[in-house]
């Protein structure tokens, strides 16, 4: 949770508007669904359960998202393989670069909506 | 022509040949025997030691009632240092060690019956001590002019070598059976190509195989190990060396194990191979630990950067437009030592979860200046790993400040934690917390919110899935924390 705030901090920022934050796989798949954001950080461990069924949701819908975890790119799922990957702890300079490298148009500048669903950790 | 010449003096010289024994005959003294010399032998006994002398078979004739000795070169071979002390001897004195056997040969022989003996063992002295030998015997009678027995042939073939060779064989293959019964090692045996199993001891790990069967693989190995393994068995039958490999294995009860095999050639006289003979151990066991052992460095690092991450916000929040940088230093210093003995409560739990009232008393319990101003009680409740840490931070901050500003600051405040869990209008079990600060200097609502209250009003309330409230009442702080049991209630 001390580093899903962090994470919210630092996207607040980065210019970026925080739609909501998931600490639990059910509460970030609903999110996931629902809710109007473009863009998702996604830590892989939410309360000792994989976040890849939110991910393939995002992917469904076309919402770019970044891997952040303490297990590095080794802890993606194959399908996942090359996404782009934050490993904990990381600065607020490393989070602007991978979303910068999103390429997503105005962002930052217009400051909307950024959400991360799914920052599980205390 | 010369030849009735020759005749007549061949006819004169017996015994005619017989190499150095027959020799020996012709210059023997036969008239210190009861036979007499050898110009008054009987022609019966001319014919048979001319046709034994001839032969290249051992053979032993026995004449008369005292077996008076006549033999041939092989048979002089076979008696070794008792030859030549031993032609022209009455046999019970010349095998002394065997009379007995040689009496009832006697006996059986001169009344006209025969003996036959295969792989007898008897002791002879032959090179000046007693060793066992082990012989084909062969015994007829032989009849005079008058057609009575008068003397018994013995033919004789020493078969030592082969019974002491197959008594070998037989020990190798007892100490071979040993083995693969006193270990707990399946025990393998392939053909040249492994292409068939031939037998297998399972040990009740594997199934076992009686008789030669080509579907072993199917039997023991799972489909996708099959390629890489049969890489290794050609390699090591294509250089006729060591098959070693470590792979999985169905079991006999239908689990997969795991195996470490070797199996080494046998080579034929030509340098083929006649099968190959193996020998596996069960390492599911170790490859389990491994497995697991990985899984936990996995796992703990994983947590390390985590901690790694956690620190990182908790000096974010806590620098975070600091004027007093020292004082800042010190709530810092205190939160790490906080976020250290959750992760102590959480190992001593195996992170598999802690018990609430376990997280709050830990985190407050070093704040507490005097043990009475300090109450926890109530319902205790299991929290996840990530549940607890959060709450032992937040604690932790509800702590110092009531050390700071609130109930503890002065000498009589206390705190009083209680939890409880009720039941909502729709059934779902909730916890509720409630930590109340009383007898304090009077309370004023802080100017400005810090790291503990965001933490609490931010954090906990969206990682219990809950809500927080913050009564900052005149007599003393009250903070409760109101949510689901199961976080899953709510994400």
């Amino acid at each position: 949770m001390t580093i899903a705030m962090l994470v919210e901090d630092m996207l607040t920022e980065l210019g970026h508007q925080v739609i909501d934050l998931a600490m639990r796989l059910p509460y970030a798949a609903e999110l996931a669904r629902t809710a109007a954001f473009d863009l998702a950080i996604l830590d892989i461990n939410l309360d000792g359960r994989k976040s890849f069924p939110v991910a393939d949701i995002l992917k469904e819908r076309g919402i770019p998202f970044i891997f952040a975890t303490g297990y590095g790119a080794a802890g993606l799922d194959a399908a996942y393989v090359g996404y782009p990957v934050l490993t904990k702890p990381f600065l607020v300079q490393d989070l602007g670069a991978a979303i910068a490298g999103l390429g997503l148009d105005g962002c930052r500048d217009d400051a909307r909506h950024s959400t991360s669903p799914g920052h599980p950790n205390p | 022509m010369v030849a009735p010449q020759e005749q007549q003096t061949e006819s004169l010289v017996f015994p005619a040949g017989g190499g150095e024994t027959g020799e020996l005959i012709r210059n023997f003294d036969w008239s210190k025997t009861p036979l007499g010399p050898l110009s008054g032998w009987p022609q019966s006994l001319k014919t048979v030691t001319n046709m034994l002398l001839l032969s290249p078979v051992p053979i032993v004739l026995l004449w008369g009632e005292d077996g008076i000795m006549i033999y041939n070169d092989a048979y002089s071979g076979f008696a070794g240092s008792r030859h030549p002390q031993l032609l022209g001897s009455k046999v019970r004195e010349g095998w002394a060690e065997i009379a007995d056997f040689n009496d009832n040969v006697m006996k059986v022989g001169l009344a006209g019956g025969t003996l036959a003996y295969e792989n007898q063992q008897l002791t002879l002295f032959r090179r000046g001590k007693p060793e066992p030998v082990w012989m084909n015997l062969d015994y007829s009678p032989v009849v005079d002019e008058s057609g009575r027995p008068r003397g018994v042939i013995a033919i004789v073939v020493e078969t030592t070598q082969e019974v002491l060779g197959q008594q070998k064989l037989r020990q190798s293959e007892q100490r071979f059976r040993a083995l693969t019964e006193a270990t707990s090692d399946i025990v393998y045996r392939m053909s040249p190509h492994w292409t068939e199993i031939r037998q297998l001891d399972g040990r009740g790990f594997l199934t076992d195989v009686a008789s030669p069967s080509t579907a072993w693989q199917e039997e023991y190995l799972l489909p996708e190990d099959r390629p890489v393994l049969q890489q290794v068995i050609d390699e090591a039958v294509r250089s006729k060396s060591v098959f070693q490999h470590e792979h999985r294995v169905r079991r006999t009860d239908g689990t997969i194990g795991w195996i470490f095999s070797r199996a080494v050639p046998i080579l034929d006289d030509q340098g083929e191979i006649v099968e190959w003979f193996g020998a596996a151990s069960d390492v599911t066991e170790r490859r389990r630990n491994e497995e697991y052992l990985r899984l936990v460095v996995h796992e703990l690092n994983h947590r390390v950067k985590n901690n790694l991450a956690m620190t990182q916000a908790i000096a974010a929040q806590t620098f975070r437009n600091v004027t007093d940088l020292k004082e800042a230093q010190a709530r810092f210093s205190g939160r790490m030592v906080a976020l250290g003995q959750a992760n102590d409560l959480l190992t001593g739990e195996r992170w598999v979860g802690a018990s609430l009232l376990g997280a709050i008393r830990q985190a407050i319990h070093p704040h507490c200046p005097e043990e009475h101003r300090c109450e926890t009680g109530g319902q205790d409740v299991k929290l996840s790993p990530k549940t607890a840490l959060a709450l032992t931070l937040a604690a932790h901050e509800l702590a110092t400040n009531a050390l700071k500003y609130g109930a503890w600051s002065d000498e009589t405040g206390k705190v009083v934690v209680s939890c409880s869990t009720y039941k909502d209008s729709d059934g779902n079990e909730r916890i509720r917390i409630e930590w109340r600060e009383s007898g304090g200097p009077p309370v004023l609502p802080p100017q400005r919110r810090g790291f503990g209250s965001t933490l609490i009003e931010r954090g906990l309330t969206r990682e219990m899935g809950g809500e927080v409230k913050m009564d900052f009442q005149p007599d003393g702080l009250v903070c409760i924390v109101d949510a689901p049991e199961s976080p899953y209630a709510k994400g």
